[in-house]
């Protein structure tokens, strides 16, 4: 969460509100679950850590809320170093689809590309998974861990599939 | 030293709707002794990739060279000896001679070959005993399963010690169980030193292999390296948040 | 339904094609067979009733007072109604442009009498001066209107050329003779009376007749029974009933009935075995195409009904040009001395129905089986590309051990359909009968006919050697197209098989090698096994007693047969396997 909020003031300083929005846009009907006051609670544990600031804009009647967030030099670092982070060992969902949501946003990042680290890094280990399932003999119980193992990362993989598919269409509209 | 070398490989189908490019400018070299994986969704030109290497079919343009030799140019009896010799096919569909016994399946090749019924018998005993299929020799393929089928067909591509076995889908129409029959097979072909080119739209399949190429549209997207350190099996277990 | 025939035959025009033509030939050969019986007879009934033919001709030998009293008291016989006036008839040789012939010279009038008007074909009736030749007779001897020929030392113009239902059909002309006994083969010439009258001076062996019309043409018995007690029996009478006189011109045709008959049923035969081959060949494609009409809700009725529809259409199709074509050679057929009028010979509605019902026959026969059984399967699994479930012999597994690669290949495919090896070696071996019969009878020295000067084509022996040679023809257009047929077929089925023997590096040729080879394997004991037969049947059916040396010609058949089949099975074959492996194998998966 902190480092979604954190990618998407990347692009621009924001309000709380809009912050809250476009969060919500992203995450799609899961959305829906947010907790509007999240939001707050995290910009506000991210400029005790001193990641973003807030200055107080000029209130427009119908926006109660004042404070415009940015982030700072600490905080810009960090975004970089999260967008270039492979997930290990496998992606949270969530956190991964707002990682390319973000790094389409903020243009920081190329989402196909961190999709393809991402499946290499997937692949690499099914490989090993895949290599054990093999060495096992067939119907041992060692064997269906590893195979349960196995059918994840596949999932897994599959998923990034559809990621790339997605956007690199976005990318080519 | 490299068993196949590709430059500039392109294939295009003539269609209704104009020329669909199925194999769109491929450079390939494949040392020996690799066991390479292709992958991509159906339609990705893949299949005609491994047909092309085999020379089943005819580039539009490029060249392929298979242990030196020119598979693209060669003649109709030049690519049937250079299939008997040094190609071994395994398909998705087993492609099995239904009329011949598991073991007349593997001694095709070697007969074709010019091989005497003698050696044909007894590389064929041979290879079948290394499928694990000593006991199924004399069953014709409709009486086997689809596992026990495919291993007949990999022993039968390796009948007259290809150089290279192309395999297309080779576990396209098996159950989990005889997938891994397959692939420990296929394991077995590398840990002996064979060179494998396998075609798969399956990850799991195309993860047993040393490097895995991806391609989309006739291109190659990717490739990658797969034959990394063992040993690493800990992270594996380590469920994300 | 109709649309879905019609695609199904545009879209596989070659099968189509083939059916229609096995279906004709047979049907067309059975049909002729089937219309002899009785098929001169009716010819003779309407040359009769054209030519206001007698009931019965009296013959009395010589030209005496005694035999003319004798002949008009027949019109005293009871059940007589009317009697022509005493004709003679002189029999002499006369002289063409080939030299001298026996004939029989009728004195005629200019104007013939109420009974026996002989019908004129070409030129005109007799006159003072001119003579006219009977139809069959001038066919023999090639005379035409116009030609000169010596009557009696005297030379006459042909005027015209006629046919009777008073005589018997050419050569058989002389009808009791001068003396009334088993007379020599002659034709028949009319000359007008005032010209006889050299040849009754110069006495020649003559005979008087008189034409009877019964009140009951069909009491010829009766009279015959009767008519000798009202004349002086020292003439002697010889009575000629007309269906006497129908009766000889069947004889004709006594030789060619087995061969057509017998024929068609073979010729049947081999368009069942080649046609099932052929629908057994589209069955997996029938069963597809079953399986995706129920798919979108087609019910089994519908189904059946498009299937055999289809097969239906083109049998009787094949039926109906068949028939036309007997109608077409039968009167050549039926009539070949060209003596009687042939203006309707072809097959009776009766035979039309029995043809009908034999094609009809063949096409449910073809059709059934593949329809029943696409019926019968599941639509899911006929979408699936077929699983062969081969025969295993073990015979020949282990004799193909010991082969090369391409006789393997052969006997493998053999082994896996015996029903068709056994149809196309079946269709082998009555080729190789039909083959067999028509040489040996080609061997048999051709006599002729004795004509007395010259030596005359003998008409009978012609036309049985005729229908023999266009029953062997149409076995081996058959064949031919059985060939080709079970080759494609098996080549079909056999592709896949084939594009993986050559992905094994099997060469070209040795693929067509070995689709060649499953047709030679049954072909082989078929052609052998055709030749007794064909011995056999020659001996059966022919009319000389003794059994005849067996040419040496006979043993070239089988690799004749062989060598021709392994031609045509090498074309689709070749065909084939000009097709990309790859995409064979594609076709497959999908």
């Amino acid at each position: 969460m902190q480092d979604a909020i954190l990618a998407m003031l990347a692009k621009e300083p924001s309000h709380g509100y809009d912050l809250g929005l476009r969060l919500r846009r992203a995450l799609g009907p899961l959305g829906g679950s947010m907790n509007a006051g999240q939001v707050y609670v995290t910009l506000a544990r991210l400029e005790k850590a001193g990641l973003v600031v807030h200055e107080r804009s000029a209130g427009s009647p119908d926006r109660p809320d004042r404070k415009v967030y940015a982030l700072t030099d600490a905080g810009h670092e960090r975004v970089t170093a999260w967008l270039a982070e492979v997930n290990r060992p496998k992606p949270d969902l969530v956190e991964f689809h707002l990682k390319l949501a973000a790094a389409s946003a903020s243009r920081l990042a190329d989402p196909v590309e961190l999709v393809d680290v991402q499946r290499r890094e997937l692949l690499r280990r099914l490989a090993e998974a895949q290599r054990a399932v093999l060495a096992e003999p067939e119907g041992s119980t060692g064997g269906l861990l590893l195979e349960g193992v196995a059918l994840r990362l596949e999932a897994d993989l599959r998923w990034l599939e559809a990621c790339e598919r997605v956007w690199s269409r976005r990318a080519e509209a | 030293m490299n068993v196949l070398q590709v430059r500039d490989l392109t294939k295009r189908h003539g269609h209704k709707h104009g020329l669909v490019r199925a194999v769109d400018g491929v450079d390939l070299d494949v040392p020996a002794g690799q066991l390479l994986a292709v992958t991509g969704p159906s339609g990705c030109g893949k299949s005609t990739l491994l047909h092309l290497l085999g020379g089943l079919e005819r580039p539009t343009s490029g060249q392929v060279w298979l242990a030196g030799q020119r598979v693209d140019t060669a003649g109709e009896r030049a690519l049937a000896r250079l299939r008997r010799r040094s190609v071994g096919f395994v398909f998705q569909s087993f492609h099995l001679v239904e009329e011949l016994t598991a073991a007349e399946n593997v001694e095709l090749p070697v007969l074709l070959a010019g091989g005497s019924p003698r050696a044909a018998r007894r590389r064929a005993g041979q290879l079948l005993d290394q499928v694990g299929l000593a006991h199924r020799a004399r069953r014709q393929p409709w009486r086997l399963s689809g596992g026990e089928r495919q291993r007949v067909a990999v022993a039968r591509a390796l009948a007259n010690e290809p150089l290279v076995v192309l395999a297309d889908e080779p576990t396209g129409n098996l159950d989990t169980a005889a997938t891994n029959e397959v692939l420990r097979l296929f394991a077995d072909l590398r840990a002996m030193g064979q060179t494998v080119v396998l075609v798969t739209h399956d990850a799991r399949v195309a993860a047993t292999a040393d490097r895995l190429i991806s391609m989309r549209d006739g291109v190659f997207v990717d490739d990658a390296w797969l034959g990394g350190p063992a040993g690493r099996l800990g992270d594996l277990f380590a469920m994300g948040d | 339904m109709v649309r879905l025939v019609l695609g199904d035959l545009r879209r596989h025009p070659g099968p189509a094609a083939l059916l229609v033509l096995s279906t004709l030939v047979a049907t067309a050969v059975l049909s002729l067979g089937m219309s002899l019986p009785g098929a001169t007879e009716r010819l003779y009934l309407q040359t009769r009733a054209a030519t206001a033919g007698p009931d019965v001709v009296v013959v009395a030998p010589g030209r005496s007072r005694a035999a003319d009293a004798a002949l008009r008291s027949l019109e005293d016989v009871p059940g007589v109604a009317a009697r022509s006036r005493t004709y003679r008839t002189f029999f002499t040789e006369i002289t063409t442009g080939g030299g001298a012939v026996r004939a029989a010279v009728l004195g005629a009038d200019a104007e013939p009498g109420p009974i026996d008007r002989p019908l004129v074909t070409s030129g005109a009736w007799v006159r003072p001066g001119g003579v006219v030749v009977e139809r069959g007779f001038a066919g023999a001897l090639r005379l035409r209107v116009g030609d000169r020929v010596t009557v009696g030392g005297r030379s006459f113009p042909v005027v015209g050329v006629a046919v009777t239902a008073a005589r018997m059909v050419y050569p058989w002309a002389t009808m009791g003779g001068p003396d009334g006994g088993p007379s020599d083969r002659s034709g028949l010439v009319w000359l007008h009376e005032r010209d006889t009258r050299a040849l009754a001076g110069a006495d020649v062996p003559a005979a008087s007749l008189v034409y009877l019309r019964l009140r009951d043409p069909g009491a010829t018995a009766a009279f015959r029974a009767v008519y000798h007690e009202s004349h002086d029996p020292a003439v002697r009478l010889n009575a000629f009933t007309w269906p006497f006189i129908a009766h000889q011109g069947a004889v004709y045709l006594r030789d060619g009935q087995p061969i057509l008959i017998v024929g068609g049923w073979l010729l049947s035969f081999m368009a069942v075995a080649g046609l099932s081959t052929l629908a057994a060949g589209r069955a997996a494609g029938q069963a597809r195409r079953a399986g995706l009409l129920k798919v979108v809700g087609a019910t089994p009725g519908l189904i059946a009904v498009v299937l055999l529809t289809e097969y239906l259409a083109l049998a009787l199709l094949a039926d109906a040009a068949g028939l036309a074509l007997t109608r077409l050679v039968a009167p050549l057929v039926v009539n070949p001395s060209g003596s009687l009028l042939t203006a309707d010979a072809g097959p009776s509605g009766p035979i039309a129905a029995m043809t009908t019902v034999v094609a009809v026959g063949v096409a449910i026969l073809t059709a059934l089986a593949p329809a029943v059984r696409a019926l019968r399967t599941d639509a899911v699994t006929t979408l699936a590309p077929a699983v062969g479930r081969p025969d295993h012999l073990v015979l020949l597994s282990r004799l193909a051990g010991l082969l090369p690669v391409p006789l393997l290949l052969g006997l493998r495919l053999v082994a896996r359909r015996p029903g068709r090896a056994l149809l196309h070696a079946g269709s082998a071996a009555t080729t190789a009968v039909g083959l067999t019969v028509l040489l040996m009878v080609d061997a048999q020295p051709d006599q002729g006919w004795d004509f007395g000067g010259v030596t005359v084509a003998d008409l009978m022996d012609d036309r049985s050697r005729l229908l023999l040679l266009g029953v062997t023809g149409a076995m081996a257009a058959l064949a031919v197209v059985n060939t080709l047929t079970t080759t494609w077929t098996t080549v079909r089925e056999s592709q896949a098989t084939m594009a993986v023997a050559r992905t094994l590096g099997a060469t070209p040729g040795q693929v067509t090698a070995g689709l060649a080879t499953a047709q030679l394997l049954p072909a082989l004991p078929g052609a052998l096994a055709g030749i007794p037969l064909g011995l056999f049947a020659q001996w059966f059916f022919g009319h000389q007693n003794t059994p005849q040396p067996v040419t040496p010609w006979v043993w070239l058949v089988p690799p004749a047969l062989l060598l021709a089949t392994a031609a045509l099975a090498a074309v689709p074959a070749r065909f084939a396997v000009r097709r990309p492996v790859a995409e064979t194998l594609r076709a497959e998966a999908a």
